[in-house]
């Protein structure tokens, strides 16, 4: 039955099976035409003996009560979980339209679970194991490189070790014969020399080759588990600026990998970034310099990386870039006359930028500034705001930006704003002021992010605050009908479409932030925030890995569909027509928006909003 | 006077298969449709004309407890006579050339095989008596015939519809279901596999099949002696 074959393979997980697996369950499978409102499984009744895949019309789940938990159209499948389980179905499926259904034997579906890993992960049996797998499968997908190899698998010889106690000179002949470019020193915490510190730090310095290894050598060492994936590996080294990187297995160092051994064939490693910025004397060079950064972003995204990794590595090129032109700011305009800090905010703040958006920046200067020292911090902000538009960093439609007097004040204004917006909350200047509470310095020598910190870590103290701020939250609703389908809007001429950073990513981060502050976090990073409200148990475990999970796939479809704008020459923007998503896509997105909506349910009550005037 | 009746009807004494077709019980009319087994069965000929055409192609597929089983399934070719090869025409319709046909199994076998499968259970066919008349005349010179009940999803297509009147789902100027197979599936919204293969479409009305008797119990008749009153031939 080549088209029962066919209709099968347009879905997942049939889609990922051989084709001649496909057709032998095609040739398994059963026919059954159920009538609108025919019971077909039951509540604690008899076990699935089928696994059941929908071809025509719709079936609802029913939790008690008859309240409708699910609707599933074709393609869809249902009954796995009593069948994997043996035990009654936890839910009742009833025909919502006439109905025919595909039935595969339990014995055929159990054995393509122990045959097919594909086949089996994705009838886990919960929706988080399911999300989690719809990540993984992306990953795994596109580059096994960077994804599945363990840093381990790359060590090419044992490491080369030498006393502190020996000499540079020591050293360099050491290198020399062994024809490496660093050496692990002995000790515990193991540290590093590499023909780098010799160049900087001992011929640059004028030091005699009897100069100790102690005395130049980086410790302890920056190392990574041997165990950790060939990305981590990356990350680390690009965020902290080295090129080599021990590997270490129960304490001690087993190998080293360099950059060139992780990323040997793509030439538009991060990795590169660096160097690119610090060779840049033009801002036409910067402009190029951020040109590189979402070229990387290109290359990681088709290499597989998570969305919040890429966001990472942006951050770390960005903040990079920013650190730059405000030094070159001060170059020009003389040092600073009293400390200051720059912070960053929003996506930027939450380490989650991925394309070039619109800057949300802000100020904050020492009390003790002087009126000359205000206008040096007025024309700082126009030079570095300035250049960024130049490197590709529009202004803030809404002004957020340290041009603006508003955001660049003293330190004890900026208390005085944290302190009003917890103490005296008010729920539309909340929907403004969100982002501020993901903030971040990324330059300045005044302390401003650990005492603003101070303020926000104590919000969930405020208990009005945190109700007004979840009720902001739930502004937005998960965008999902009574028959829990994605509800889909219209603009103008287009339907069916979809927003998936309004109702989608930022639904996630609303609420990300809430449980942040419920857990006295200092985290401003979605994932990281989640983590640390489920290990301070204001979030439940369940509920927060369903918010990871969902977080990242909206967060992927939305950047691939960004990325498909940019490639055909369009501004990207966040709509995409659902329909014409694959099957799997609208899957995912719609047990992703069904995890997000039942957080959302349990955030009123948790936070009390309908306490509220 | 068994050998004068014979004679007088022309009848060839039974062969082995078919007296073992014969033996099988008819399957009990009370038995609620889900309970009874069918065979849904379809054939490809090179013409319509049962004394000039031959059957060249048969697909089949059982329906047990209410439901279509595809691991359940037959297709066999079927060798024409010399004289009956398909012409040209037909050749459009079925794609079946002389040639493969020349390497079937011989009519006898087919046959044989098909009594074996059906033997015990209810036929079902669409616009059965094409179908039926085409195995009938096969089945002449080994002095058997298709035993009834046989169900017609054309008829019961019909039924359907009249029901629908009667009860006043439907206009009475809504003309009668198309007795073509295509348009009565797309009408109840139900897949159609490929056309033209004797297998595909047996499935098909299979299908067809399954949802009328299903919407036939919604109604009452919920026994294979509604089935037969619906749409017996």
């Amino acid at each position: 039955m080549d088209e029962i074959a066919r209709f099968l393979r347009s879905y997942p997980p049939f889609d990922r099976l051989p084709d001649q697996v496909v057709h032998q369950i095609a040739g398994e499978l059963q026919i059954e035409f159920v009538r609108a409102g025919q019971t077909i499984l039951t509540r604690g009744g008899e076990p699935a003996q089928f696994l059941y895949i929908v071809c025509k019309g719709s079936v609802d789940l029913l939790r008690s009560g008859d309240q409708v938990v699910d609707t599933l159209g074709p393609g869809e499948a249902f009954g796995h979980p009593s069948l994997i389980r043996g035990q009654p179905p936890l839910v009742t499926v009833r025909a919502h339209t006439d109905t025919l259904l595909y039935l595969l034997p339990g014995a055929i579906f159990h054995r393509l679970r122990a045959e097919q890993p594909q086949f089996a992960a994705f009838f886990a049996a919960s929706v988080i194991e399911r999300l989690g797998y719809a990540i993984q499968s992306r990953q795994a997908e596109s580059n096994p490189a960077l994804f599945q190899t363990r840093l381990r698998d790359l060590i090419a010889r044992p490491p080369v070790f030498i006393s502190a106690d020996a000499t540079v000179g020591d050293a360099a002949r050491l290198m020399r014969a062994e024809r490496i470019s660093s050496l692990i020193v002995d000790q515990f915490p193991p540290g590093i020399i590499t023909d780098r510190d010799l160049r900087n730090r001992v011929l640059a310095e004028g030091l005699p080759d009897t100069t100790l290894v102690r005395q130049v050598m980086s410790a302890p060492a920056t190392t990574i588990s041997a165990d950790a994936l060939a990305f981590e590996g990356l990350l680390l080294m690009l965020e902290r600026g080295i090129h080599h990187l021990p590997l270490v297995d129960h304490d001690r160092v087993i190998g080293l990998v360099t950059h060139t051994d992780i990323l040997r064939r793509q030439s538009n490693s991060p990795l590169f970034l660096p160097r690119l910025l610090q060779r840049a004397t033009t801002l036409a060079d910067l402009r190029r310099y951020t040109d590189q950064v979402a070229d990387a972003v290109n290359t990681l995204m088709a290499a597989g990386a998570r969305v919040s990794d890429i966001g990472r590595v942006v951050a770390v090129a960005h903040d990079a870039l920013l650190q730059r032109l405000l030094h070159d700011a001060e170059a020009e305009l003389g040092p600073p006359p009293v400390p200051y800090a720059w912070l960053v905010l929003g996506s930027e703040g939450r380490y989650e930028q991925t394309l070039r958006t619109d800057q949300d920046n802000a100020l904050v200067y020492d009390d003790e500034a002087s009126p000359e020292a205000v206008r040096y911090f007025e024309r700082l902000a126009e030079l570095v705001v300035g250049w960024l538009v130049e490197c590709g960093f529009p202004r803030c439609p809404g002004d957020v930006m340290a041009t603006n007097p508003e955001w660049r004040q003293p330190l004890s204004v900026w208390q005085r704003y944290f302190r009003r917006w917890i103490e005296v909350p008010d729920e539309e200047s909340l929907l403004r002021t969100a982002i501020f509470f993901d903030y971040r310095q990324v330059y300045g020598a005044l302390p401003a992010e650990p005492i603003l910190r101070t303020i926000t870590q104590h919000a969930a103290e405020h208990r009005i605050f945190m109700a007004r701020l979840a009720r902001a939250a739930l502004r937005q609703p998960a965008p999902l009908t009574f028959f829990r389908q994605v509800a889909l809007e219209r603009r103008g001429e287009q339907r069916d479409l979809l927003d998936l950073k309004l109702r989608g990513t930022a639904m996630v981060v609303d609420l990300a932030r809430l449980f942040g502050l419920e857990a006295h976090s200092n985290e401003t990073n979605t994932i990281a925030r989640l983590r640390a409200a489920m290990a301070a148990g204001v979030l439940s475990r369940e509920d927060g890995d369903n918010l990871i999970s969902a977080f990242e796939l909206l967060s992927t479809l939305r950047l691939q569909h960004q990325q498909r704008q940019i490639a055909n020459g369009l501004t990207p923007d966040n709509l995409v027509n659902f329909h014409q998503l694959g099957p799997r896509e609208r899957r995912e997105i719609k047990e992703s928006l069904q995890a997000i909506a039942s957080v959302q349910r349990g955030v009123a009550l948790m936070f009390q909003t309908d306490r509220l005037a | 006077m068994l050998s004068l009746w014979s004679r007088l009807f022309q009848r060839t004494p039974p062969a082995d298969f078919v007296r073992a077709y014969e033996a099988f019980p008819e399957p009990d009319r009370r038995l609620p449709w889900r309970e009874v087994p069918y065979t849904v069965i379809d054939v490809e000929t090179t013409g319509l004309d049962p004394r000039h055409d031959a059957l060249i192609a048969i697909g089949a597929v059982n329906v047990e407890n209410g439901r279509v089983l595809l691991k359940q399934t037959w297709y066999s070719l079927i060798r024409p006579p010399p004289d009956r090869e398909p012409s040209v025409e037909s050749i459009r319709v079925h794609h079946l050339t002389p040639e493969e046909l020349r390497d079937a199994p011989p009519p006898e076998a087919v046959l044989a095989e098909l009594l074996q499968r059906i033997a015990g259970r209810v036929l079902v066919v669409h616009v059965a008596e094409i179908d039926v008349r085409f195995i009938n005349a096969a089945l002449k010179p080994f002095g058997g015939r298709l035993r009834r009940p046989i169900l017609d999803t054309a008829r019961l297509a019909m039924t359907l519809h009249l029901n629908a009147q009667w009860l006043g789902e439907q206009s009475r100027d809504m003309p009668a279901p198309a007795v073509e197979l295509r348009g009565l599936v797309s009408a109840l919204g139900l897949p159609i596999y490929a056309q033209h293969n004797a297998l595909n479409d047996a499935v098909t009305t299979a299908q067809l099949f399954i949802a009328q008797a299903t919407l036939l119990a919604d109604q009452g008749r919920n026994n294979l002696a509604g089935l037969i009153r619906a749409g017996g031939v």
